[in-house]
């Protein structure tokens, strides 16, 4: 069977698509329709494990050899991007300071996909539409991927910058913390991808982060020999 | 029988090229280190090679410059020319140093003097008061080292036919990379075994340097022995090996060109490949409709790899181009490899180095810093430390080179990092706020919770409130884990409590007490 698999896939003509995208880590290829990060696209990353998923996201471009820059995201935790799987050598923190106007924001995005391919970054809180438009435009024009965290998109709307795919962990449950015992081990997510690129919605469990730090898929687990305290987030 | 050379040497010609006068003193940085200075910059001490921040050090005042070899090139380009009406046989090293068969223009001017006076007045006139060095002498190798050591000094360097080897007998082995014969590995090789003047290495027979060295080891040796400048295995290819391309419409613009010049290169490059050889010599030919041409040899001895022919492709078709001797389109593009030798697999060595993408990046680096200034541009740093946040730190990657592994590997992996006992271990929080946040922890009476000295708490807490947020039930917790840091040094100390506390929404924080107070240091998010 898996022999089959592989020989259809030596055979089948190799898409735009397919050759035009980014690696993914494992665990996380079932929220993407193609398999992996087309280039070119732009990815929210919402809910209560944003900045996670976002790390967890650039972990497996930046290990091939792509470099990622960090725009307007003061609150990045470096060990969780290394525990994560980033490597170091390839990021680049931009800190655009007090001053946040949305042109110097679409600007600094500007030079930054000249130069790096993945780019994590706050979107702005109002967007105006041809800045938008423009800045799309770019990480079209550059190959590049957009990654958005933060909390100024709404549950709802999705502001006016076209968001390709959208990632939401839906379910949230941090294992290893009892009532005044234990330490936080894991936190089981159910992770949701929607979106314009997704016909339809798809939703994969993974630990976010696992134990020793990484994003792991789900094993069935005989241990379970305590009540996990169940949270659903909004 | 070695041909007679003479080398014209501009030194540190990206600082003339950017037009600063020489009482200024700037440097040409690339990749955050220096390429070439001023010689008002030299006299305060700036050497090539140097950090930016070391550079800045010596002479804070100097004026920074960003490499532009395109810049270079049109700025060579006169000069070029100039000196192109001397002789015929003219080759380009790169923008700044060119080489010329000597012996029929020596003839025509009377003589070695008269035409190395000759020269030099020719680059002045062109290129302003440069410093510039005209050697002439058998042998390519020995050519250059006489132009570089001509520099500021009393006037153009004369070495005798047959006389090269006593030249270059006293001279450190160490020219042998200054001129690009060999890298840095091999000539720090010769110096850890001896070897320390080219005369040393010109004694050893030939056969015990192959053997010990291997092919580049060879060649630096008869370089040395200014026996022949050419390596061993170099010959002349037969003229079936150029490629050409001929446009049916035209051409006007540089960029389809050099886009033609790029495929050109490229099958150059891979046909040469498949016989194990490589171009030391190209001849880059352009002709247009009306029979105006343009042709010009340009040489490297380490070989030319495809990039490096389209980059001299494109000087050499942007300088005609701006000259004004074109009136009409380009049609007909030709490489022709003049000089091959085989490949000994040195390439690899020498362009060894960062990917296209780590040079992308650094430039993009470089630009942001402009735009949002040094501090706005950070790259992690390993610090040490117990708490989230402190572990790694942020600085400017303006002090860093980020193409350099060394430098990389200095920044994020000391060589003593400690076991750190009493830091919590993996997962680390993901969101970890540049200001701690003031938060609140109560227990089910509403009494804020208290952390006793022996590191207990008063209740169990049940609710958290961070900041100005709404308050949130406390669904676990655990710790306190207790935290004495720095105590034999006070200004530092720091005593807390830490706490892992989930709440309600899913989310988990990190909570510190510290000084009676509770913060939240870091969410897991």
């Amino acid at each position: 069977m898996l022999a089959a698999m592989d020989l259809a896939a030596a055979v089948a003509p190799t898409t735009l698509a397919r050759q035009r995208t980014l690696p993914v880590s494992n665990p996380l290829i079932p929220l993407f329709p193609d398999g992996a990060l087309v280039r070119g696209r732009a990815v929210s990353c919402q809910g209560v494990a944003a900045t996670s998923l976002a790390l967890a996201l650039a972990a497996e471009p930046t290990t091939a050899g792509a470099w990622v820059a960090v725009v307007d995201v003061p609150w990045l935790g470096v060990e969780a991007a290394v525990e994560l799987g980033i490597p170091l050598e390839r990021l680049v923190r931009v800190d655009p300071g007090l001053s946040g106007s949305r042109s110097e924001w679409a600007d600094l995005v500007g030079a930054v996909l000249d130069g790096f391919e993945v780019v994590v970054t706050r979107l702005p809180r109002h967007l105006s539409a041809t800045v938008a438009r423009r800045v799309q435009a770019r990480v079209q024009a550059r190959e590049a991927v957009l990654i958005a965290v933060g909390s100024s998109l709404s549950a709802a709307g999705r502001g006016p910058l076209p968001l390709d795919l959208t990632l939401e962990a839906t379910t949230a449950v941090w294992e290893g913390v009892e009532q005044g015992w234990g330490c936080l081990r894991g936190r089981r997510v159910t992770v949701t991808s929607t979106g314009r690129r997704v016909p339809r919605p798809r939703q994969v469990e993974l630990w976010l982060p696992g134990p020793g730090g990484g994003v792991a898929a789900i094993e069935e687990r005989e241990d379970v020999d305590v009540e996990p305290v169940l949270l659903s987030a909004g | 029988m070695t041909m007679r050379y003479v080398t014209v040497w501009c030194p540190d010609w990206p600082v003339v090229a950017a037009g600063v006068a020489a009482e200024v003193p700037a440097v040409v940085l690339h990749a955050n280190r220096v390429v070439a200075r001023s010689p008002a910059a030299a006299a305060q001490g700036v050497l090539q090679g140097q950090r930016r921040r070391s550079a800045q050090q010596c002479c804070p005042d100097v004026v920074l410059l960003d490499h532009d070899p395109d810049r270079d090139a049109r700025a060579f380009e006169p000069v070029v020319r100039a000196v192109g009406r001397f002789a015929p046989r003219l080759e380009v090293v790169e923008p700044g140093w060119l080489c010329l068969d000597a012996r029929g223009p020596s003839r025509y001017f009377g003589g070695d003097q008269s035409l190395a006076k000759q020269l030099m007045s020719a680059v002045r006139a062109h290129a302003g008061p440069v410093a510039v060095g005209v050697g002439v002498a058998d042998g390519r190798f020995a050519s250059a080292v006489a132009a570089r050591r001509a520099v500021g000094g009393r006037g153009p360097i004369i070495v005798d036919p047959g006389g090269s080897a006593a030249f270059l007998d006293r001279l450190p082995v160490a020219w042998l990379q200054h001129v690009g014969e060999a890298d840095a590995e091999l000539v720090g090789l010769f110096a850890r075994m001896g070897l320390a003047r080219l005369g040393d290495l010109a004694a050893l027979p030939a056969g015990d340097v192959l053997a010990r060295f291997g092919p580049a080891g060879r060649h630096a040796h008869r370089v040395a022995s200014a026996d022949d400048d050419r390596r061993a295995n170099a010959e002349d290819p037969p003229p079936e090996r150029r490629v050409e391309q001929c446009f049916d419409d035209p051409v006007v613009q540089v960029q389809p060109l050099v886009f033609v010049g790029k495929h050109l290169a490229d099958q150059l490059v891979a046909e040469l490949a498949t016989e194990g050889q490589v171009c030391t010599r190209l001849v880059v030919t352009a002709e247009t409709e009306h029979g105006e041409r343009t042709e010009r040899a340009w040489y490297r001895a380490a070989g030319l790899s495809a990039p490096a022919m389209v980059e001299r492709v494109r000087w050499q078709l942007d300088g005609w181009m701006e000259a004004g001797n074109v009136s009409a389109g380009v049609v007909l593009l030709r490489l022709a490899p003049d000089e091959v030798r085989g490949d000994d697999g040195d390439q690899l060595r020498l362009w060894g180095g960062p990917s296209a993408a780590d040079e992308r990046a650094a430039r993009a680096v470089t630009r942001l810093a402009g735009m949002v200034g040094d501090d706005g541009v950070l790259v992690p740093a390993w610090h040490g430390g117990r708490l989230p946040g402190d572990r790694y730190g942020w600085v400017p990657a303006s002090t860093t080179d980020l193409t350099d592994p060394d430098d990389t590997a200095q920044r994020l992996r000391p060589d003593l990092s400690g076991p750190w006992p009493g830091s919590l271990p993996a997962p680390s929080p993901a969101v970890v706020q540049p200001e701690a946040q003031t938060a609140t922890l109560t227990d089910a009476n509403g009494e804020l919770v208290q952390v006793s000295g022996r590191g207990e708490l008063s209740a169990p807490p049940a609710r958290l409130t961070i900041g100005d947020r709404p308050a949130q039930t406390v669904t676990g917790w655990a710790g306190p884990w207790p935290l004495d840091e720095r105590w034999w040094e006070p200004p530092r100390h720091r005593r807390l409590a830490r706490l892992q506390v989930v709440t309600a929404d899913g989310t988990a924080h990190l909570v510190l007490a510290e000084h009676r107070n509770w913060w939240v240091a870091a969410s897991y998010g």
